[in-house]
């Protein structure tokens, strides 16, 4: 807790020369100038850690995503800090980098890492800043059969400062599918002392057209952690069943109509059109009649 | 400490949200829309997220993509192997409007025109009122398709109903087909119209045309790309869940359940199911309520409050 | 057989009209014309401005256009029905009143259809009815179905006028300039009344007639079930087809009866056109209001009867809202003929007449009360802060193109008859046989 504040000490000491530096460049506008928020998500999945500072700017009518801000990233430790890259905010404000390998990172002494997102002003937006503090953990997802009932077996561990590898006890795991917008909880339960847990598989999902569903353990808004997750893929799903098939049926709805409406149609046409035709030929007719008459009276 | 509690809470709901994010990645594989994708730009490394041909989300460099939104003819197809369905839990609801308003923005709508709507309903005398939030019901069995003499207005694999404005004579036979007073029509050049500056595409139902008709669309476009519909999003209520009903899951941004379990467990129903349109909404109905139906009348612009005089509640209570 | 002394008699009674325009004829026609060009002035101001100039919004999407559309439609059908029915059956007295139903049929059907036109946002898409056409969408049905009636009429029309146009280029004493003439011999095909000739006209008029008959009743059936396909409270009745049919043919002899009285005043008719066509008339007229009574009152029983709730606020509007255009057009608009024709001291040709122009408006009306109070109340109330959301009231621009439709209609009823008796001179002549082989013949020119 302590290193955590120090870090925070020294980086608003930063902040602060920072400021200086760019005080006369935002005093022209300080008027308007604004300080940005950032809300900083921290996700270690299968070993991918996913850093998402959201920017914007709180206003009373709500808020509004500051697009195309650069924030850089950093990772520091009791000693080092490392640049981690950086990322421009899309639509929504937000700016996510990817980091594939999590060894390496600069640690403390209880093996957490502190990360850092950074934002240096941009037009009217004063610098902000914002921190997260965890430490590297790793989940691993399995499956089991016992009888006729299906278990997802979860594994959790941490990585200390030297590279050991110790169970996360007592923490609470939940567990998760993907769906088209957002992950679909299935199930929760408490890690024992061995870091293990045991959720029972719920009998009736829908996987993918094969059958095949991914689930996610996780650790969520963890105080040491942050938020870590593993997964693994089953066949275990329902196959999912498309609802209409690409070619559309002759209904009142769909482009070709039913068929008996067509043969209706065509039925009453020809029967109408056919009396038309009959008509017209007897005026024809009497007309050839009166071309025929001339010829035979002379 | 409750102050930081409830942050927390916040930022809970936020990272939920964001799950989104982290969901999509891992889910990634299949190919990509042809349509949509312009290999010949160079990339940009801003990632944006879209559905493949499989109906897949995946992230794709955003320089990549030439518009978000598709051609006509791509729009008659729906996003594949997805059927999509809205639940609205009408005890949450508080008539904060947020979904109205930010349909119309984002449609680019005037305001006299709603596709969604909100209405204050009493079924009979002595029963309660309720706020009704009301978009398309995207029938399985539309009338509206039905009868109309063009094709202008069809229904896609993924159960969406959409109305392709190029095409709509305006003979406006589907609004009196729609038992549910869906449909808009265009009765002029609305200014807002002009607003959007990108092609037309049926499934953003943007930018508007004079002298047809548009409806609710279930934002295609926004779906394409892993985003829930503006009313979904908007919601400060979490009133709106949508998703996908042959996956079994409805979601809000914030929470996300099964569809089937949440109509099981809160007797969801169809509004109207006599009526044999078979809707894609469904309802839960409001019970225990989280908030008294005058809270709905908080805030209120005057000319929207004085649609509800002629209510029967309007007309026993001083609104 | 002809009668040649009748024949030219007649000819010589309508030569003047057929000849020159009187003055007051020209003023008639400057006039009609004025109202038309207003209604182009609309017309042109609905496109420039768009449809939010009209009194439709979102619930009431179709107006007056739509119930002038049924309104026109309506008499074009009962116009087709009547001289169709009075055709095959070789009425005695169908004579005189015949070429007027014909036309009546065959105008009303070109103005009618142009209502629904006006109805739709956009025009320059016309045409896509005919390159996307779903067969299964009602407007398809209906498109193709008036343009076959179009079609039929014209040649019903033609078929009934060809012996009176070459009567009419046989009339070396009718002055009119020689391209006229030329018109005339032209579209008579050379008809000289040869029995080979006579013959095969019978066999095709009757034909048509028969044709004329079926697709009027087809065709309005289809416009009924524009309304009747939707789910809307009140319209979605089974009874509506045979419904409309009845109304339509109800409408018809009223505006038939007043063209008769119109044309035997402007064109001195009286001796042709007698107290006892009135009569006649006015008795189809009694039986089909009493067939629209017994309908209205069916249709309406039953939903009051069962009172589903948005059947009950229907009504309930009805009651209340419309209440006196409600009585008006189904309670007066019924029993002014059955009174007026019933009673034979009331029965003059004044008051049919009258009570025929109480019919067509009580028509309109009917019609209107179809269209509106359904579409003002829908399944889910409308709650809207702007009145003309809730309620509908036609706007100028809807009232305007209403007369120029009416002057229209009544306009190329004057320019027929300039160019075509509005008797039908031939059979008038005609020397008449004993009834009984009549009918007899009618179904044999059938077979
Ligand atoms: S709610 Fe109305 S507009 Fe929407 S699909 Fe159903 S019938 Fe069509
Ligand atoms: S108004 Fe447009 S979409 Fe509706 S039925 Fe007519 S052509 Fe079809």
């Amino acid at each position: 807790m302590q290193t955590q504040n120090k870090i925070r000490i020294i980086f608003i000491f930063l902040l602060c020369c920072y400021n200086l530096v760019t005080s006369a460049q935002i005093k022209k506008d300080s008027a308007t100038a604004i300080t940005p928020t950032i809300t900083f998500t921290y996700l270690n999945s299968n070993d991918t850690i996913i850093l998402n500072a959201n920017i914007f700017d709180k206003k009373e009518k709500g808020v509004f995503a500051i697009k195309n801000a650069v924030i850089e990233f950093f990772a520091s430790g009791d000693k080092k800090t490392r640049n981690l890259g950086q990322a421009k905010a899309d639509e929504e404000g937000n700016a996510v980098l990817k980091l594939p390998v999590a060894k390496g990172l600069p640690q403390d002494k209880d093996g957490k890492t502190t990360y850092t997102a950074k934002f240096n002003g941009k037009d009217k937006y004063r610098p902000a800043l914002e921190t997260f503090t965890a430490k590297f953990a790793r989940i691993t997802v399995n499956f089991s059969k016992e009888d006729s009932l299906r278990f997802i077996l979860v594994t959790a561990t941490q990585v200390d400062r030297k590279d050991a590898i110790k169970p996360i006890q007592k923490e609470k795991i939940i567990v998760y599918v993907p769906r088209l917008f957002n992950l679909l909880k299935i199930g929760e339960t408490d890690l024992d002392v061995a870091g293990k847990g045991k959720v029972e598989y719920p009998g009736n999902l829908v996987g993918d057209s094969l059958g095949n569903i991914i689930v996610i353990a996780r650790i969520e808004d963890n105080d040491v952690f942050g938020n870590v997750q593993g997964q693994s893929s089953i066949s275990w799903g329902i196959p999912k069943q498309y609802y209409l098939a690409e070619k559309p049926t002759r209904e009142l709805w769909t482009p070709i109509a039913p068929i008996w409406m067509i043969v209706t149609l065509i039925i009453m046409l020809t029967g109408v059109w056919a009396h038309y035709i009959y008509a017209v030929i007897q005026l024809i007719k009497i007309k050839q009649i009166s071309k025929k008459k001339p010829d035979s009276s002379s | 400490m409750k102050d930081k509690n409830e942050n927390k809470k916040s930022s809970r709901r936020q990272f939920l949200k964001k799950g989104l994010v982290a969901g999509a990645g891992m889910v990634a594989g299949g190919s990509l829309l042809a349509a949509y994708i312009d290999k010949s730009k160079p990339t940009s490394g801003e990632k944006v997220k879209v559905l493949t041909t499989e109906g897949e989300l995946v992230e794709v460099d955003k320089s990549l993509i030439h518009s978000p939104r598709v051609s006509r003819e791509e729009s008659h197809k729906g996003i594949p192997g997805r059927k999509f369905v809205m639940v609205i839990d009408l005890a949450k609801c508080k008539n904060a409007r947020k979904c109205v308003e930010s349909c119309q923005k984002g449609h680019h709508l005037p305001s006299s025109q709603e596709f969604m709507k909100v209405y204050l309903l009493q079924d009979s005398e002595k029963s309660a009122p309720y706020w009704f939030p009301k978009p398309c019901f995207h029938c399985d069995n539309p009338l509206c398709v039905s009868v109309c003499p063009v094709g202008a207005t069809y229904k896609r694999s993924d159960g969406i109903v959409l109305i392709d404005n190029e095409r709509c004579i305006g003979c406006k036979f589907c609004m009196t087909g729609c038992p549910y007073s869906t449909r808009v029509f265009a009765w002029k050049d609305y200014p807002e119209y002009a607003e959007d500056k990108e092609p037309y595409s049926p499934e953003a139902s943007s930018p508007g045309k004079e002298g047809t008709v548009s409806k609710c669309d279930f934002c295609p476009d926004l779906v394409r790309m892993g985003k829930l519909p503006y009313c979904a999003q908007n919601c400060p209520m979490g009133v709106i869940y949508f998703g996908d009903i042959d996956e079994d899951t409805v979601t809000n941004g914030a929470e996300t359940f099964r569809f089937s379990e949440l109509i099981r467990d809160r007797s969801g129903y169809r509004y109207l199911e006599v009526l044999g349109t078979r809707p894609s909404v469904y309802y839960l109905p409001p019970v225990e309520r989280q908030f008294p139906v005058e809270s709905g009348f908080n805030d209120l612009k005057e000319s929207v409050k004085n649609r509800f005089k002629n209510t029967p509640y309007g007309k026993t209570h001083k609104l | 057989m002809e009668n040649k002394d009748t024949k030219e008699k007649l000819l010589r009674q309508f030569a003047p009209q057929l000849e020159k325009v009187s003055s007051a004829t020209l003023v008639w026609i400057l006039f009609l014309l004025g109202v038309i060009g207003l209604g182009v002035y609309a017309f042109v101001t609905q496109v420039t401005k768009g449809h939010i100039v009209t009194g439709m919004r979102d619930n009431v999407v179709w107006g007056i256009y739509i119930v002038n559309f049924i309104f026109f439609m309506g008499m074009s059908y009962s116009g087709a029905i009547i001289s169709g029915t009075l055709q095959l059956f070789r009425t005695e007295w169908r004579k005189p009143i015949i070429r007027m139903a014909e036309y009546l049929a065959i105008i009303s059907l070109l103005i009618g259809p142009g209502y629904i036109l006006l109805c739709i946002g956009r025009l320059d898409r016309l045409y896509y009815l005919a390159l996307f056409g779903r067969i299964q969408s009602p407007i398809t049905w209906d498109v193709i179905a008036i343009s076959t009636d179009i079609f039929g009429c014209l040649i019903f029309l033609y078929l009934s006028i060809l012996r009176d146009i070459a009567s009419l280029r046989d009339f070396s004493e009718l002055k009119i300039p020689a391209w006229r003439k030329k018109v005339y011999s032209m579209l008579a095909l050379g008809y000289t009344g040869t029995p080979e000739q006579e013959k095969r006209l019978r066999r095709a008029t009757d034909i048509m007639a028969t044709m004329v008959i079926a697709i009027a009743i087809i065709v309005y059936s289809v416009l009924a079930w524009i309304f009747s396909v939707t789910l809307q409270p009140g319209w979605h009745s089974t009874i509506f087809g045979p419904y409309f049919v009845i109304a339509a043919v109800y409408s018809g002899t009223g505006v038939l009866i007043i063209a008769m009285w119109v044309f035997r005043k402007v064109y001195h008719l009286d001796q042709y056109i007698t107290r006892k066509h009135f009569v006649a008339m006015g008795v189809l007229m009694v039986v089909l209001a009493a067939l629209f009574g017994y309908f209205t009152f069916s249709d309406y029983l039953t939903k009051w009867y069962g009172s589903e709730k948005n059947d009950e606020s229907l009504i309930r509007i009805l009651f209340t809202e419309y209440y006196w255009p409600f009585i008006f057009s189904n309670y007066i608009g019924v029993l002014i003929p059955l009174l007026v024709v019933g009673i034979a001291k009331l029965r003059t040709i004044t008051n049919i007449t009258l009570s025929a122009l109480v019919v067509i408006v009580a028509l309109w009306f009917n019609r209107y009360l179809i269209v509106i109070p359904t579409l003002e109340s829908p399944y889910l109330p409308i709650q809207d802060s702007r009145p003309d959301w809730v309620n509908y009231t036609g706007t100028w621009v809807e009232f305007s193109l209403m007369a120029a439709g009416v002057a229209l209609f009544c306009l190329l009823f004057t320019l027929a008859s300039k160019f075509v008796p509005v008797m039908n001179v031939s059979e008038m002549a005609e020397i008449p046989k004993p009834e009984s082989s009549e009918l007899f013949k009618a179904e044999e020119s059938l077979l």
